[in-house]
């Protein structure tokens, strides 16, 4: 198993320098540069820009260097307030994180609770609650979800508010509660966390009545176990792995943050200002970006991996 | 059904109906008339009286978030807004009243004395920076000289530069790129500090908009002794020094900057202690938190504005800004049949004749923009000395038969033989719904374009290199005077001239222009230029002029209009005017 776990490890490398390469030479080859405007920019302000980013070095020159550089932990400047870029990271994802993180738990805690009730009440009202949840958590998308909740809990209620982050921006207030807003909190959480709570309902559902109708769980009833032991020691275990296996993807997707949702709230995370940079062409910031987001996939897929051999002790890694 | 599920579903759609009728609530919409009120203020100047009390003096406010703070490296509007209040030039540029603007000294005592080329200015007494140190002449001159640095790479120095701002010396040090030369060039720059209070400005001729250009971000004073010690840190909350009515005290990326009132401000004392900008790209979001009270001014969506005008207690706090920044279809004169073999080609004349009439642009402005911009046939945007508006251009304007016509007369009855034109718009969703208005206005004169909806970089390169045929621009002013939308836009080899007009009427109204020797010869010289380029439709057809809409709370006090200047937040040219009444 720790060899596993080494060897996987060790496959970073290569998938960040394949992510590194990519996106270097894309990035280049689209229209438009970082300083490019409807305005004429003089050739002198241009010549002094470029030179200003290392921009004016052939490209290969200016790969190798960003390479030299990234294995040091210089992701170098962005071009919107020549900002470091390790920085913006490090501080946007402390918010996208945390936002990953409590929709990722409400998705999970919502998802699981639902799914199971739906699959131990099959066909009666819990089961249709959790359908109609479903399907309108699937249907509709994370930022019309958003606005619907604004419009009636902001704009008509005034019980909540809509802009701005509400939680923590430094590690040490993270456990002041001071720190947190929670009517700023509550909409932007509920949004993001809507979709993977309906897909983790469902998963949970089948796979639950799956486990429920297998031989072991009628042997375990036949022999006069409680149900509620039945349900917790033997079957829930048992449907997770299918959860889990969603869970990895969900997990990295709200952990790296929605663009649009943080745009909707003005929520200082990374998804926004990875979008932001691609329309700005600001270079340093796609490849932070893009390779931050490399690793927290990678790192995503491991722990899911890890978690199934935790869970499944059948399953073991070699 | 069982009875149970039956009562179950009867609660799930008394539920959802509930939270419809919730969310529906409040948004009565009455159908008003939707002509932009421009320069309309919303909350009137009132006597300092009506003020709460200093800890209420504090508000949020939307924003874009600046790239920089530093005025000599900035070049977006946002950057701008906030700088406005940070520092101050020599003279300001104020609401006249009546949409347009006038320009009063700042930190000059007054205007320039004047001899020939050379423009002295003394400043007032006693001017201060936030942390207490003098300012003075030298600070003003720094300031200059890093303009015209060329390792600075301001985008504005083009404004001191030959034709405008004409600063001796400005460009030959914007474009040394010998490192030996640069501190020569730096102590040949025709700005000098004759004293602590005096600086001499020498210029390579006359120029009439000398106290225009010297109120603009491009004239900022810059503090030495700090930015050698800094470094670009200098404009950290910690580090910034500022000699405006306020002073830069929290900035957190992607989320906010906080401002507070500089202790050492010579100038009106604001009465806010404390302005939060949010920095909100989506200002739908920005509409929905100012109806919450979460911010206290805010640009909104056209759309969104309607919606403002149909609630009562909005359409108060409603201001719609008649902007500066006119919109067009640029037309690549290159094209063989955009453009024919000459710039005098009847041709193709009339092919962008029939372009221009068949668009009926109060329809266009009403269907994307629910009504909110002005319909333009001219140029030179309202709000300016010498403005003329479509009174002077009629003959340019819808007229869909007319339109039919001129394609006969070009020599394409009913599109017959005109090939696909491509234009290429800004991808947001109102660009789409102006394109493809535009795409269906033309398609009924006969003319057929291919839309082509990209990102602003992708745009702005096409425009750049010339590879367009149909574009979706216009112009936006860097500061109020007729010559700023016209030089080097439309003259042959000009500048920002893309679209390739090269026509001997629009290039003889310039030199006229440049030669020009009194303020009304100037203005008048212009304007001709204008009816030239309109009459010819040499790269250009204008469609609009924008407005812009903003939200301003009743409870905000002082805040007027900046006439038609940049479309930041209403009367920031005086924020220290702002306060928040009882």
């Amino acid at each position: 198993m720790t060899g596993y776990v080494i060897r996987r490890v060790l496959w970073v490398v290569p998938v960040l320098w394949a992510v590194a390469t990519i996106t270097f030479f894309l990035m280049h080859a689209v229209p438009g540069g970082p300083f490019t405007q409807d305005k004429d920019v003089p050739p002198a302000v241009n010549e002094a820009l470029n030179r200003r980013y290392h921009l004016d070095k052939p490209l290969y020159q200016q790969y190798a260097l960003y390479l030299w550089d990234a294995s040091q932990g210089d992701l170098g400047l962005s071009f919107q307030g020549d900002r470091d870029v390790a920085k913006l990271l490090k501080d946007g994802f402390f918010v996208t994180a945390q936002l990953g993180l409590m929709g990722l738990f409400v998705a999970a805690t919502l998802g699981m609770v639902l799914g199971t009730l739906s699959a131990l009440n099959q066909n009666g009202p819990l089961d249709y609650l959790g359908v109609v949840f479903a399907t309108i958590g699937a249907s509709v998308p994370n930022f019309v979800m958003g606005a619907f909740l604004v419009v009636v809990f902001v704009v008509n209620l005034h019980w909540l508010d809509s802009l701005g982050w509400g939680g923590p921006v430094q590690l040490g207030d993270v456990f002041h509660a001071s720190a947190y807003n929670w009517r700023k909190l509550i909409i932007p959480v509920i949004s993001v966390s809507v979709l993977p709570a309906a897909f983790i309902a469902r998963v949970t559902r089948a796979s639950m009545l799956e486990v429920l109708n297998q031989d072991y769980i009628r042997t375990a009833r036949a022999k006069g176990l409680k149900e509620s032991r039945v349900v917790l020691r033997h079957t829930i275990k048992n449907a997770l792995i299918p959860v889990l296996t969603i869970m990895g993807p969900t997990a990295a997707a709200l952990v790296t943050g929605s663009f649009i949702i943080e745009t909707m709230f003005g929520i200082p995370g990374i998804g926004r200002a990875f979008v932001t940079a691609v329309g700005r062409r600001d270079y340093g910031m796609i490849m932070g970006s893009t390779l931050f987001y490399t690793l927290i996939v990678t790192i995503a897929n491991l722990a899911v991996d890890l978690a199934y051999a935790a869970v499944d002790p059948r399953i073991r890694y070699r | 059904m069982s009875v149970r599920n039956r009562w179950f579903l009867l609660f799930t759609a008394l539920t959802s109906a509930a939270l419809v009728l919730a969310a529906a609530c409040g948004s009565d919409k009455e159908s008003t008339d939707k002509s932009p009120t421009a320069g309309k203020t919303a909350a009137a100047t009132v006597a300092g009286g009506d003020q709460a009390p200093a800890d209420q003096q504090k508000i949020t406010i939307q924003s874009g978030e600046p790239e920089f703070y530093d005025p000599h490296r900035s070049n977006f509007e946002q950057d701008i807004f906030v700088e406005r209040m940070l520092f101050r030039a020599l003279y300001n540029l104020t609401d006249d009243g009546s949409g347009g603007v006038k320009v009063v000294p700042d930190a000059a005592a007054g205007e320039p004395t004047i001899s020939g080329s050379v423009y002295t200015v003394k400043l007032k007494p006693g001017l201060k920076w936030s942390d207490g140190q003098p300012l003075t002449a030298k600070d003003f001159v720094y300031g200059f000289q890093r303009e015209c640095d060329p390792d600075v790479a301001s985008p504005y120095q083009y404004v001191l530069g030959a034709g405008l701002g004409d600063l001796k010396g400005c460009d030959d040090l914007f474009n040394n790129k010998d490192a030996a030369q640069k501190q020569a060039l730096i102590d040949a720059l025709g700005a000098k500090a004759i004293d602590d209070t005096t600086i001499e400005f020498t210029l390579n001729k006359p120029v009439a908009t000398f106290t225009t250009i010297w109120s603009l971000w491009a004239a900022y004073p810059s503090r030495k002794d700090v930015i050698d010690k800094f470094g670009d840190k200098w404009t950290e909350p910690a580090n910034i020094v500022t000699n405006g009515p306020f002073t830069l005290k929290e900035v957190v990326a992607k989320d906010h900057a906080t401002l507070i009132p500089n202790p050492n401000w010579a100038g009106q004392k604001p009465a806010l202690q404390q302005i939060t900008i949010k920095f909100i790209d989506d200002l739908s979001a920005a509409f929905k938190a100012f109806q919450n009270g979460e911010l206290q001014a805010t640009q909104i969506l056209a759309t969104d504005s309607t919606v403002a005008e149909g609630d009562a207690s909005l359409k108060s706090q409603l201001i719609v800004i008649a902007s500066a920044r006119i919109t067009t279809i640029e037309v690549q004169m290159k094209d063989p049949v955009l453009g024919g073999t000459s710039s005098t080609d009847p041709k193709a004349y009339n092919l962008r004749l029939a372009l221009s009439k068949a668009i009926n642009r109060q329809q266009l402005v009403d269907a994307a923009y629910d009504g909110v911009h002005a319909p333009a046939l001219y140029w030179v945007v309202k709000g300016l000395k010498g403005f003329q508006g479509n009174d002077a251009f009629k003959n340019i304007d819808y007229d869909l038969e007319g339109a039919k016509k001129a394609l006969v007369d070009a020599g394409y009855p009913g599109g017959q033989g005109l090939p696909t034109f491509k234009l290429i718009y800004r991808d947001t969703p109102e660009r789409r719904n102006e394109g493809d208005f535009l795409q269906k206005a033309w398609a009924d004169a006969g003319i057929k374009v291919e839309m082509q909806y990209v990102d602003s970089k992708a745009r702005s390169a096409a425009f750049n290199s010339g590879e367009f045929q149909l574009f979706q621009g216009g112009w936006q002013l860097d500061y109020p005077d007729i010559e700023n939308p016209l030089v080097g836009l439309f003259n042959t080899g000009g500048g920002n001239n893309k679209y390739n007009c090269s026509n001997p009427d629009v290039d003889k109204a310039y030199a006229d222009a440049a030669a020009a020797t009194t303020e009304d010869a100037r203005i008048k010289a212009y304007q001709a230029v204008e009816t030239a380029i309109i009459k010819n439709l040499c790269g250009a057809i204008p469609m609009y002029q924008d407005s812009v809409p903003f939200l301003v709370s009743s409870k905000l006090g002082g805040v007027g209009t900046n006439g038609v200047i940049h479309a930041s937040e209403p009367g920031s040219y005086c924020a220290e005017c702002w306060y928040v009444k009882k």
